[in-house]
């Protein structure tokens, strides 16, 4: 891991002096605290016909927000990493100093990653608030946080992905949000394939939707952490793999 | 075997010629076998230097042979082999695309060989890319930087990247940026630089690990005049503490900078040679030209037109003839067009026709054929 260090540093750098990371951070929580405010209005007038809904897994799960928000976020997030760096040339001088591939691509994704918890804090002000009004379980808070890490992990690595594949940062950003796109999309496949169907196998096995609503009422399934571990680490394997073709093509 | 022996008698002789103190002699004999270790000498090794070890003491620092790179179908870099020495600055020139780039961008480990061996420092490239990268300082083509940190903050993140130890990181830092002459820009952005202070971080990048080589690609492209001055005497300077490797399409460069030039054209290394003959070379810069008349008149004429210092008679036919006429070496490249100019003026004013007028030395192509026709690259001697 020879120069993961200073890579992080260094992209969390220009993470956070440029103003891009504010811009997404300002927005996501804008998005996010209405979202919240619109529940908790809707819980306090409707409690009786919400059955065993509660806020917490209304917020996390059962919802289109979440993953709208990722698919504005995440694609700005990462869409530089690589990109941005092959079209100004300083990946020269990065990849020319004693560092390995691993640690270039690792570190990069290590800095998108704590920009994302960074961004996902704040909201746990929310959860602060529902506790002192009512009851709160923690325990499926802290599942419906780790499926949010999860997930965005696995869409971090993609984005991270397309960004090391092309120099373009738009087309990063393009194919970053048509890959997560096309993946949600086969997700909601479950809701319309018959059930017992390959097919619908298939769907089900990687339907955010439903592993969202999973995490956040509780349920931490194996089979989605097998999941989001492929989807993390094969895009940064590809990744790794790319960095080091450019060496050699 | 009996050398064998030798050491032991020896050793016997050395323990019985010691004090009788124990500490002593122990410790007296462990000395005098460390010496015994340096062959063929009495002292004891100096403490173990890198930059000395015995493996590239004596030879190139840069060592190429056969290096050959690819793109697809494209042969970028075709069958090149040279070395470098300590403490050499050695210039590629050559057109664009003649594999300058491409060459310098595998000595600093940017791109790998698609065959030939590299040795950096003893290194290889491909074997111990790490360490082989240790030993380069490397500015790319156009100076990619950080534009949003600021001087400082930049060198300080190279310098730990190049793994230059915390303990003597700040002091490094502040050397290069001292060399660079960049310290009145520490705390700036890099985006709100002139292009001539950038060239200067760049350049304190390369050294900011103080490697024993530094290579610059187009190290002067893109500044003005002035800039282009400060940088080659920037250049000069790394000269005296770096091994530097350096590519450019100007000739004037190499002269200034260089003390070997390395011709590169489409991919092969044509000519290589010390730059007082390239210098030499230039400074016989001539015009040949092509004359109606007699040849006499016209040497006449031409001797009286100011800065040619010497004309001769190269050829002459019946009714034409063709005469080489040289400028005072002093005068500046832009001139010698004004004074040509001069000459086919005062020719044509003495009624005798000029049907061609050729540039004849001074140009990086004529140049380029004076060294490839001249023997072997081997038998170059070093500069």
């Amino acid at each position: 891991m020879r120069g993961f260090w200073p890579i992080l540093k260094r992209e969390l750098f220009a993470f956070f002096v440029t103003p891009l990371a504010w811009v997404l951070i300002v927005s996501f929580l804008v998005v996010q605290g209405m979202h919240f405010f619109l529940l908790v209005d809707h819980f306090a007038r409707e409690a009786d016909v919400t059955g065993d809904e509660t806020p917490l897994s209304a917020f996390f799960g059962n919802t289109v927000l979440l993953y709208l928000v990722l698919f504005v976020l995440v694609p700005p997030m990462t869409m530089r990493l690589f990109a941005e760096e092959r079209r100004s040339g300083t990946i020269e001088t990065l990849m020319t100093a004693p560092v390995s591939n691993a640690a270039v691509v690792l570190a990069k994704y290590a800095a998108a990653l704590i920009t994302y918890v960074a961004m996902w804090i704040p909201t746990v002000l929310y959860l602060v608030i529902l506790a002192r009004t009512g009851d709160l379980d923690w325990r499926a808070a802290m599942s419906a946080y780790l499926g949010v890490l999860l997930v965005g992990a696995g869409y971090l690595a993609v984005g991270l992905c397309a960004s090391a594949l092309t120099r373009s940062q738009f087309l990063a950003m393009v194919w970053t949000a048509l890959v997560l796109l096309v993946l949600f999309i086969l997700g909601i496949g479950e809701f319309v394939t018959r059930d017992g169907t390959l097919m619908h196998e298939v769907c089900t096995h990687v339907s955010v939707w439903s592993h969202m609503n999973d995490f956040a009422s509780g349920v931490v399934d194996s089979r989605r952490l097998v999941f989001y571990g492929t989807l993390v680490v094969l895009p940064l394997f590809i990744a790794t793999r790319a960095v080091d073709a450019w060496r050699w093509g | 075997m009996g050398e064998h022996d030798g050491v032991h008698s020896s050793e016997r002789r050395a323990c019985a010629d010691a004090p009788s103190f124990v500490g002593v002699r122990v410790r007296s004999t462990r000395v005098l076998d460390e010496m015994r270790r340096v062959p063929g000498h009495g002292r004891p090794l100096p403490p173990y230097d890198r930059a000395r070890a015995p493996e590239y003491k004596d030879r190139a620092l840069i060592a190429v042979s056969h290096l050959i790179k690819r793109y697809g179908a494209a042969m970028a870099v075709d069958d090149v082999s040279f070395e470098v020495g300590r403490g050499e600055v050695v210039g590629f020139l050559g057109p664009n695309g003649a594999g300058k780039s491409t060459t310098l961008r595998i000595l600093a480990g940017f791109l790998g060989p698609t065959s030939g061996k590299v040795t950096i420092a003893g290194h290889d490239v491909v074997d111990e890319p790490f360490e082989a990268r240790r030993s380069v300082g490397y500015m790319p083509e156009g100076v990619p930087l950080y534009p949003e940190m600021r001087v400082v903050e930049y060198l300080r993140f190279r310098a730990e990247l190049k793994r230059v130890p915390r303990a003597i990181r700040r002091t490094n830092v502040e050397e290069a940026m001292r060399k660079a002459g960049v310290v009145e820009v520490a705390t700036k952005r890099i985006g709100h630089l002139s292009k001539g202070y950038r060239q200067r971080v760049g350049l304190a990048d390369a050294i900011v690990a103080k490697p024993p080589i530094v290579v610059l690609d187009e190290p002067t492209a893109g500044l003005d005049p002035n800039q282009i001055r400060e940088a080659r005497a920037l250049v000069r300077e790394l000269g005296r503490d770096h091994t530097v490797v350096l590519s450019t399409h100007i000739l004037g460069e190499v002269e200034t900078c260089a003390t070997r030039v390395l011709l590169l054209h489409r991919g092969k290394l044509v000519a290589e040679g010390p730059t007082d003959r390239i210098r030499a070379m230039r400074k016989e810069a001539a015009v040949e030209l092509t004359l109606r008349g007699e040849a006499r008149a016209a040497e006449t004429v031409l001797a009286a037109v100011e800065a040619v210092a010497q004309v001769s008679r190269l050829q002459s036919a019946d009714g034409a003839c063709r005469i080489r006429l040289t400028f005072a070496p002093a005068l500046p490249i832009d001139e010698r067009a004004r004074a040509t100019e001069r000459c086919v003026a005062a020719l044509v004013g003495a009624d005798i026709g000029v049907r061609e007028v050729r540039a004849a030395g001074g140009s990086l192509e004529d140049v380029f054929a004076a060294l490839t026709a001249s023997g072997s690259p081997s038998e170059e001697p070093e500069a």
